[in-house]
């Protein structure tokens, strides 16, 4: 008997428990049907969201509330889907947060915004637009659209980005770039590191400046590129046998360096007013 | 007539077939076939769905109005306006907010100069050389922008305010740079991308701020 | 709803939110970009087929047109005139990259232009078969010139008289040029159909 009633309780208690979680947690969903080429924006303050292709035309958004501080505000007019959080007054980051997990068919346009994020989009055909303070940025296995961050601090990491525009924009994140390539790659950085490993493919423009965070960039030796790499205060490393160019960059031993590898079908600019710049071998 | 002949007069044959070609078209069946592809081509080209472009091209066309004055507004209508829209119907008017801000912040900065030279009986060449300069740190807290987001978003304004120095800074290292190199290229890079910068911080902090 | 919508919801007559940008509202503008925006960029984007290169004609078309708005006075369709301004800023910039828009002689052939199929070949018929999808990657492989007089003249319905004012060629040479453009067209089709047949 004194066992029964024990275990009862033990139950007993775990569904309150349970409920009390459910209660707090509030999961909302919505799914839009669009046409070819839509346009889904979702802006949160606080919180992650996540963006990954759905099969067909409906754009499908799962949203978990962690308390009753924050609202889903929604509108859906033709193809363009918006979704947004509202935060009620008392609203702090724990109790304003929101999650997100968004499908949307894979030639959709994407607009992202979250202050602390994480963000994550993956496998999208569209152009993808990405803006947050402190967020980590994690874009994956794009291709034809256009790619533009913009960032704070927080770090962003790009992986095999092909054949669209990339333009990346942060004052303190550090930007990893791995297997990027297209017709544009810029990235405009203040003092977050630049980090690229890839092959500066395509026969496109890369242009990656920095005013005081270093920049690393890894390429192989069938690399086929014309190079302009200066740091005006810093250290400027090149591992390359590059062919001389004119130019009227004066080149420096250890701040300039200037040339062309293959049939220098890229352009390729590495530039910092005072991080170190090392163009490695790979 | 031949399959060849038939070829040549296929160019002009948009208005119909005379008497020669129909008979060409009922004996020979290659040339029936042709027609028939070509025809479900041009019947299937009318069908190809438009597309439609990224919000981003509206934007830019919106902001050269703008710019060339061709759209007239009234700016109290176009405040009420932004009160009420949402959000993103207004993104335009983020840089502008922000260049205003930005505007109204170094007017104050210059006052605050000029006000502590006149008390000290200095004359302030109008033209100052960087290092003549107030440090950046006393002018970046006084920013109206930071001041709007200390009111609306305290819990982000140190973040705001580190960004926005380490921004000003790099904009002053790229005007000197600029200033002393008039035609470097990569001198002139730097300056557009430290103003870039500049103008994403404040666009971000609107973000933030406005309802 | 933004006003723009709000003009397209009521219907609201072309003619009057013309009137309205000329007077420089910005929802009239906005209004007519939503109304011919899809036309014209589909129309950039196919003689182009480049999406990065369609925008940026697309945006300039609407800008050329929006700054001489105040001198449209409605002899002919707004559509017209912003398609044309369209074509034209597209033909404009293949010029400019020295791509060959149209060729003066009609008459000019090369083997890599005629097709002289034997009659009775092995092809299949395409009438009723045609994917779209497949017909819009066949267009994007177009040269350039081909691609062009096709797009005006069975996508987008102009006449050859009128083709032949835009792009700067003779009523004739437009018509060979469709017609090697349609030409082409087939055979690319029938190479993609026999592709995908041999693939597993």
């Amino acid at each position: 008997m004194y066992r029964r009633s024990r275990v009862g309780g033990l139950i007993i208690a775990l569904v309150l428990v349970a409920s009390v979680i459910a209660a707090a947690e509030n999961r909302k969903e919505f799914r839009f049907r669009v046409h070819r080429h839509a346009s889904i924006e979702v802006i949160n303050q606080f919180g992650p969201i996540s963006v990954k292709p759905s099969v067909g035309h409906d754009v499908v958004v799962t949203a978990i509330l962690h308390s009753d501080k924050a609202e889903i505000d929604s509108s859906h007019s033709g193809s363009r889907v918006s979704v947004s959080t509202h935060l009620l007054a008392g609203a702090d980051p724990e109790t304003g947060r929101v999650d997100y997990e968004v499908f949307v068919p894979a030639d959709a346009n994407v607009s992202l915004r979250s202050a602390t994020g994480p963000i994550h989009a993956e496998k999208l055909h569209g152009d993808v637009i990405l803006e947050g303070n402190t967020a980590n940025m994690d874009v994956r296995d794009l291709s034809d659209g256009h790619v533009h961050i913009k960032t704070l601090d927080g770090p962003v990491t790009l992986t095999n980005i092909n054949d669209g525009h990339v333009e990346i924009t942060s004052v303190g994140g550090e930007v990893d770039l791995i297997s990027v390539s297209g017709p544009l790659v810029h990235v405009n950085s203040n003092s977050g590191r630049i980090v690229y490993v890839g092959d500066f493919g395509g026969g496109g423009e890369y242009s990656l400046m920095t005013h005081t965070g270093d920049i690393e960039a890894t390429a192989p030796a069938y690399a086929s590129m014309d190079v302009l790499a200066s740091s005006s205060q810093g250290k400027v490393v090149n591992d390359f046998p590059l062919q001389p160019v004119h130019t009227s960059l004066v080149e420096k031993a250890g701040s300039a360096f200037a040339g062309t590898m293959g049939k220098a079908a890229s352009s390729v600019k590495l530039l910092s007013f005072s991080g170190r710049i090392h163009l490695k071998k790979r | 007539m031949t399959c060849e002949e038939f070829e040549r007069v296929l160019p002009e044959l948009e208005g119909g077939h005379n008497l020669e070609q129909e008979e060409h078209l009922r004996t020979c069946s290659a040339c029936a076939d042709l027609l028939s592809d070509l025809n479900a081509i041009e019947q299937n080209a009318r069908l190809l769905g438009d597309q439609e472009p990224s919000p981003r091209v509206w934007n830019n066309i919106e902001t050269a109005l703008r710019r060339d004055g061709l759209i007239r507004q009234p700016q109290l209508q176009l405040v009420s306006a932004t009160l009420h829209a949402p959000r993103w119907r207004f993104a335009w008017l983020v840089p502008i907010a922000a260049a205003l801000v930005y505007g109204v912040g170094l007017l104050i900065m210059h006052w605050q100069v000029s006000t502590q030279v006149a008390h000290q009986g200095r004359i302030t060449n109008p033209v100052v050389e960087s290092s003549t300069l107030q440090s950046p740190s006393v002018s970046i807290s006084e920013d109206p922008m930071i001041k709007l987001v200390a009111d609306e978003a305290p819990g982000m304004r140190a973040s705001y305010e580190s960004n926005l120095r380490a921004v000003e800074a790099y904009i002053h290292d790229a005007e000197l740079a600029a200033r002393n190199n008039p035609n470097d290229e990569i001198s002139q890079q730097h300056l557009t991308n430290a103003y870039e910068q500049r103008a994403m911080v404040y666009e971000m902090a609107m973000h933030r701020v406005l309802p | 709803m933004t006003g723009a919508r709000k003009l397209q919801g009521d219907k609201v007559s072309e003619a009057e939110a013309i009137q309205r940008a000329k007077q420089g509202d910005a929802e009239a503008f906005e209004a007519l970009y939503h109304l011919h925006k899809r036309r014209v960029y589909s129309l950039c984007l196919r003689m182009t087929a480049n999406t990065a290169s369609a925008e940026e004609f697309t945006q300039e078309a609407f800008l050329q047109l929006f700054r001489k708005i105040g001198t449209f006075r409605g002899e002919s369709a707004f559509s017209t005139w912003l398609h044309r301004m369209a074509v034209n800023v597209v033909l404009m910039q293949l010029r400019k990259k020295g791509l060959p828009v149209v060729p003066l002689e009609e008459t000019l052939e090369t083997d890599e232009e005629t097709h002289k199929k034997e009659p009775g070949a092995d092809d299949v018929r395409l009438a009723g078969s045609i994917d779209r999808i497949q017909l819009e990657h066949a267009i994007a492989n177009l040269p350039p010139g081909y691609r062009a007089v096709f797009l005006l003249h069975d996508v987008e319905g102009y006449e050859h008289n009128e083709i032949a004012k835009i792009v700067g060629c003779s009523i004739g040479n437009s018509k060979s040029q469709l017609h090697k453009a349609r030409m082409r067209l087939r055979d690319l089709l029938k190479t993609s159909r026999a592709e995908k047949a041999t693939k597993p």
